[in-house]
């Protein structure tokens, strides 16, 4: 998938990809990837600005932790993270339902 | 030998150039370098594991991290974005903090205007309540912006939020500065012996410069880091 389609995403996959844990920059990446079958193809220190804007939002948090031996800088989603994320969700379920509706022809998806 | 020098420098030519193209707070520079060194030697060990030589997991990791350049650019606005809110921070504090320990000096040690053998004029009491309300405004302003910062924050590009913020900082720096220079003109123009008739207000006064520039300093270097970003 091009980078450019990816962009305008990237916050909501990020606070996805952080829901219910803790990772630092490099597992996020490597989640990100494994949940898309390897087909986001972005630049992955694009990740790292991104993870900031969040931070910047009140949507993540991060703290300096001792890691497999190395101190990495590890993020969580914070309550109001969690709300944007749930908030994420639906506007997506209901764009995809919107877009299958059409594109779709009213088919299977639409339905559900 | 000379192979294993070329391959460890893969990465480190890499961060060199990303690092001498960043500027911003010295720590959140050296905690974003930090993080990618993290991140390409994760990147390299993984690659290492699929069966790739070191130079070429090396060049992988560094491949995949992305341009040097459309890195660099995304990294610095948010150098510029967290540089701007240091500086609102300290306005939206330094300011009234400020204001009122001169404020609270004047009254304790000159007294109030009345005390004075002739009355202010009413031009100059203007200036006065304009420099005032210069030094409260700028800090709400402030304040203000960092509240929208915040809010706005996933909604607006990140360049255009840095560029915004180093503006306000410097407005908000430049009108307390002329607020701060007509008092001080009005004063010699009304009565130059009130500059100096009070030591401790004269060291007060001479704090409340330094703390100033000071202010335009960071407001300046706010927007020196918002305007390198491509």
């Amino acid at each position: 998938m091009k980078p450019d389609a990816l962009r305008g995403h990237l916050d909501a996959l990020l606070l996805a990809t952080l829901d219910g844990k803790q990772l630092h920059g490099y597992a996020i990446i490597e989640a990100l990837q494994q949940g898309s079958g390897g087909a986001l193809d972005l630049p992955t220190g694009t990740v790292y600005p991104a993870l900031r804007r969040l931070e910047r939002a009140g949507h993540v948090s991060s703290d300096w932790s001792t890691v497999g031996g190395r101190k990495r800088r590890t993020y969580k989603l914070t309550q109001a993270g969690q709300r944007a994320l749930n908030a994420e969700r639906d506007a997506w379920r209901e764009f995809t339902t919107v877009i299958d509706g059409v594109l779709g022809g009213g088919g299977k998806w639409a339905q559900t | 030998m000379g192979a294993d020098v070329m391959d460890v420098d893969v990465v480190d030519r890499y961060m060199t150039e990303l690092g001498s193209r960043l500027q911003g707070s010295k720590k959140q520079v050296r905690e974003l370098l930090t993080e990618t060194r993290d991140s390409l030697a994760d990147a390299t060990e993984a690659h290492l594991d699929r069966g790739l030589t070191e130079r070429e997991a090396q060049e992988r990791a560094v491949e995949e991290f992305g341009p040097v350049r459309e890195i660099a650019n995304e990294y610095q606005a948010e150098l510029a974005v967290a540089y701007g809110t240091r500086t609102l921070v300290w306005l939206a504090i330094v300011l009234p903090l400020m204001h009122m320990a001169w404020e609270y000096g004047r009254m304790l040690l000159i007294g109030p205007w009345r005390d004075f053998g002739t009355m202010p004029p009413d031009w100059y009491l203007f200036i006065a309540k304009a420099n005032d309300l210069t030094s409260g405004i700028a800090s709400g302003v402030a304040l203000v912006a960092l509240v929208l910062g915040r809010v706005l924050a996933r909604k607006y590009d990140t360049k255009l939020l840095a560029r915004l913020g180093a503006t306000i900082a410097l407005v908000a720096v430049g009108a307390v500065l002329l607020g701060n220079v007509a008092i001080i003109l009005a004063t010699a123009h009304f009565d130059a012996s009130r500059l100096v008739q009070s030591l401790p207000m004269s060291i007060a006064s001479l704090v409340t410069w330094i703390v100033i520039v000071r202010l335009g300093l960071l407001a300046r270097r706010c927007l020196s880091c918002a305007t390198i970003v491509a």
